[in-house]
């Protein structure tokens, strides 16, 4: 029966074979565009992580000036200064460990003299670090808490700047930060990051190429790559906190610092707001911290969730390609009810001669289902190409200045994805064609042989 | 008029007419609101930029390593640069036609609560007018012993003269003339006395979206720090500009401890500033063109249907006297009122849609001309799908009524 519906039904398809095609192909495209703004959007709300997710904590304390503007959402949220970052790190707190980061840019220049420099972005952490993100190593290894109180010049280089400054193993040698001359201890492996979320910058393609120390870039006055949010008093400075005067800025109430806290479990977190409101409540009693209570404790799960809500929504395709795939199953039902129609003789002639109604409605829906799964291949590969035009143009868009190759996975088709996209074609032919089925299958018995 | 009739033979067909105006109701959604983004995203695109930017080098470069005397590499920068065959003139300078940055402002009266005026600083020495070859709408150039140069931590003051923008004269005064005027460059900062007023050209991004691409002050200053070393806009002779890459690069890196950014025309700079606009508002363009052709051949397949379905109706109608236009004018008005009752449906769907769009961006995406475009565009295509199907329709004979 069923290989029978089959051979009825692909029949029926080869009927008139351009209507078919043009249901194919509306069903396809529509998909098409649909899924490829849903894998994009898909791909960037991936938590990176994802084990991890729940333990790690991104902390936030409100000491911006009495008359600011209140914040009421965490990704809006300012950072914190430096001496909250270090004094936190100090306490005694309900976390295993913390990691605080900020960000700098240099001029990577090697010794020798016939490699040209290389510009680099920076991260300035300490070793927690690498242990709190799993972050995996080619050579060497991350420095130790020892350097981090004696503020050693080390530095960690990443594949990338290694391969430029050194091409092969540079564990030991010696190169300069600007000026500074500095030992490479380790140099990170490829780092499978869906974005580089440390800094909250969550961008892809251009990541940082050097680590170093926080207290040796306090100590040697690496310039700050920051925006900085300061009291209104203390704008004018920030051209020089920036630069040049980093005592002052240790002493200033501008935030700029992240800070990243691992813990064991929720209550911990709990826990750690308390904490967190006391060392505010210490500060209030030294004058700082005008404003009312305002602190965050958040997981990196929850600050991507709070961040695709806030940022998420900006792309107008996000809310055309549904109408457009809309529209396209709009089609697809007139289509089929112009093909049906044109069958309601030879429907009411079966039916004179006995046939079911679910046998012809098992014929239909078999039909249907053709179609509903050759649009939706067709539709995967369609998105496929939809995906491979929007890399190109992110590329073309950043001047060439990220490779294809760092952003092809936040534009790849995955199985989830792809089986998404079977199941709305599917489910969506079987919905638009329900009403045809139902039209053709209760057409008179001889009704429409009255005519001949 | 067939009124009647046909809203009667639509009450029959329910379904099918609710399908043809559901398509209209999504199609107007969808290009309405692709049309206003796409005319969002590209307002204020692709300006005369008043330069030969094919023909001006911008480069980047930076000092690392504090060992460096900066001024005296600046002047052995200049030297190089000016000896290379080709070059007909270089300057110092920190903005980047095409690429300055957020907007500062500048004030006519010293007070705290002066009125100010969006505008993007400029800093160049005396070739600069020449580098970027503006010119003289009134008043004079500055001349070499008006520049101000040095170190920023040992220079004291500011500059003294500076000359604006065609646009920024007119924004500020008006008819009158702006020359000898004072200009404050800063809130509570020194008076700057304005000497010449020079030919627009675009600023950058920033202020281009606010539409004043042309707003510039020319500041005749050199000054160098630790974080913000010049760059150099370099002129050299037509067509010669990518051909003085290399040259440029190897007479800089002859200087140890400095790191050379990037070294490209000014059409690259402009080609940056408007990337990304461009390619989405195309991207949404093309989406849309799809998803019209779609809507039309789906009109089409379906009033075809209907024809067919109806061809005995329409055979008694000419047998009854009716003319051929009469036959067609039938389905062109049936299919008018499906559309315009979709196109009504569609103005609601897009103020629905354009609301939740704008709860996270603060840009409007509404307007009414627009949509009103959008749906005279699509009224037009429904005609154009509808045409054919019903020149066929008009066709059939009077005969047919006879057959069974």
């Amino acid at each position: 029966m069923f290989s029978y519906n089959i051979s009825l039904a692909m029949r029926s398809l080869r009927e008139r074979a351009h209507l078919t095609l043009l249901m194919i192909a509306a069903i396809a495209i529509g998909l098409g565009l649909l899924m490829t703004v849903k894998t994009m959007t898909h791909q960037s709300a991936k938590v990176p992580l994802a084990h991890k997710a729940n333990d790690i904590f991104f902390i936030q304390a409100d000491n911006r000036e009495l008359t600011a503007d209140p914040i009421v959402r965490q990704p809006r949220m300012v950072y914190l200064t430096h001496r909250d970052a270090q004094n936190i790190m100090k306490a005694s707190t309900p976390a295993k460990a913390h990691a605080s980061v900020w960000k700098s840019r240099v001029i990577l220049n090697s010794l020798d003299k016939d490699v040209r420099p290389f510009r680099s972005d920076m991260a300035v952490t300490n070793a927690d670090f690498f242990s709190m993100f799993d972050v995996p190593f080619l050579y060497g290894s991350p420095w130790n808490a020892s350097s981090d109180a004696s503020a050693e010049p080390v530095i960690v280089l990443t594949k990338e700047s290694n391969a430029l400054l050194f091409g092969n193993n540079s564990v030991g040698k010696q190169l300069r930060i600007n000026g500074l001359t500095v030992t490479v201890v380790g140099v990170i492996d490829d780092w499978d990051l869906p974005s580089q979320f440390y800094d909250e910058s969550f961008r892809r393609g251009r990541n940082d190429t050097a680590f170093i120390p926080d207290s040796l870039a306090i100590k040697s006055n690496i310039m700050r790559n920051e925006r900085m949010r300061c009291l209104p008093q203390e704008n004018a400075l920030r051209a020089s906190f920036r630069s040049s005067d980093v005592q002052g800025l240790i002493n200033s109430e501008c935030s700029f610092v992240r800070l990243w806290a691992e813990m064991d479990s929720s209550g911990s977190a709990t826990k750690y707001q308390d904490f967190l409101e006391q060392y505010v409540n210490n500060q209030k009693d030294l004058g700082r911290f005008p404003r009312e209570m305002n602190n965050y404790v958040t997981s990196l799960r929850d600050m991507l969730v709070m961040r695709n809500e806030l940022f998420g929504g900006r792309d107008p395709l996000i809310y055309i390609a549904p109408l457009f795939f809309i529209v396209c199953l709009l089609n697809a039902i007139s289509i089929l009810l112009a093909k049906f129609t044109r069958k309601a003789k030879e429907v009411s002639l079966r039916r004179a001669l006995g046939a079911k109604k679910w046998v012809l409605m098992g014929q239909y829906f078999t039909e249907v289902c053709i179609i509903g799964l050759i649009g939706g291949l067709l539709g995967i590969g369609l998105s496929y190409l939809g995906l491979q035009g929007m890399l190109h143009i992110a590329v073309y868009q950043s001047d060439y200045t990220v490779s294809a190759e760092s952003l092809r996975e936040a534009f790849a088709l995955d199985w989830q994805m792809m089986s998404m996209a079977l199941l709305i074609a599917l489910t969506s032919t079987i919905l638009v064609g329900l009403y045809p089925i139902w039209r053709i299958i209760n057409v008179a018995p001889a009704a429409q042989l009255k005519s001949q | 008029m067939e009124f009647r009739p046909i809203l009667l033979s639509l009450k029959h067909n329910k379904f099918l007419s609710f399908l043809i105006s559901a398509q209209v109701m999504l199609t107007l959604t969808v290009l309405s609101l692709a049309t206003t983004t796409t005319r969002n995203t590209l307002s204020e695109w692709n300006m005369p930029s008043g330069l030969t930017q094919h023909d001006i080098i911008s480069v980047r470069s930076e000092f690392f390593d504090p060992e460096i005397i900066l001024g005296n590499a600046i002047a052995d920068d200049l030297k190089r640069l000016k000896s290379l065959p080709g070059v007909l003139a270089v300057t110092p300078n920190q903005e980047i036609p095409f690429d300055a940055g957020g907007p500062s402002k500048v004030y006519l009266t010293p007070g705290v609560e002066a009125e100010g005026f969006d505008t993007n600083f400029f800093d160049m020495d005396e070739n600069g007018p020449k580098v970027l070859d503006l010119q003289l709408i009134s008043g004079r150039f500055y001349r070499a012993n008006e520049v101000l140069r040095g170190d920023s931590q040992d220079i004291s003051g500011s500059v003294s003269v500076v000359m604006i923008s065609q646009d920024m004269a007119q924004e500020m005064f008006g008819q009158d003339s702006a020359l000898g005027k004072t200009l404050y460059l800063a809130e509570g900062a020194d008076p700057a006395q304005i000497i010449g007023v020079y030919s627009n050209f675009m600023n950058g991004e920033s202020l281009n979206g606010r539409g004043k691409s042309y707003h510039s002050v020319l500041r005749p200053a050199v000054i160098w720090s630790e974080g913000a070393q010049p760059n150099y806009l370099i002129r050299v002779g037509s067509g010669l500009a990518t051909g003085l890459f290399a040259d440029i690069a190897d007479s800089l890196y002859q200087s140890q401890g400095r790191y050379i950014h990037g070294i490209e025309t000014l059409t690259r700079t402009q080609k940056r500033m408007y990337d990304g606009r461009g390619s989405q508002g195309a991207i949404l363009l093309v989406i849309s063109i799809i998803l019209v052709l779609i809507a039309g051949f789906g009109t089409a397949g379906l009033v075809s249907f209907l024809i067919t379905q109806r061809q005995k109706q329409i055979g008694i109608r000419r047998a009854l006297g009716a003319t051929k236009w009469g036959v067609m004018r039938y389905f062109l008005l049936e299919n008018s009122i499906l559309t315009w009752f979709g196109i009504v449906l569609g103005v609601i769907l897009t103020v629905i849609q354009a609301y939740f769009m704008t709860q996270n961006s603060d840009r409007s995406v509404l307007d009414f001309g627009i949509v009103l475009y959008c749906a005279l565009f699509i009224w037009l295509i429904n005609i154009i799908a509808v045409w054919l199907p019903a020149r066929r329709a008009a066709q059939v004979s009077p005969a047919i009524v006879t057959r069974s």
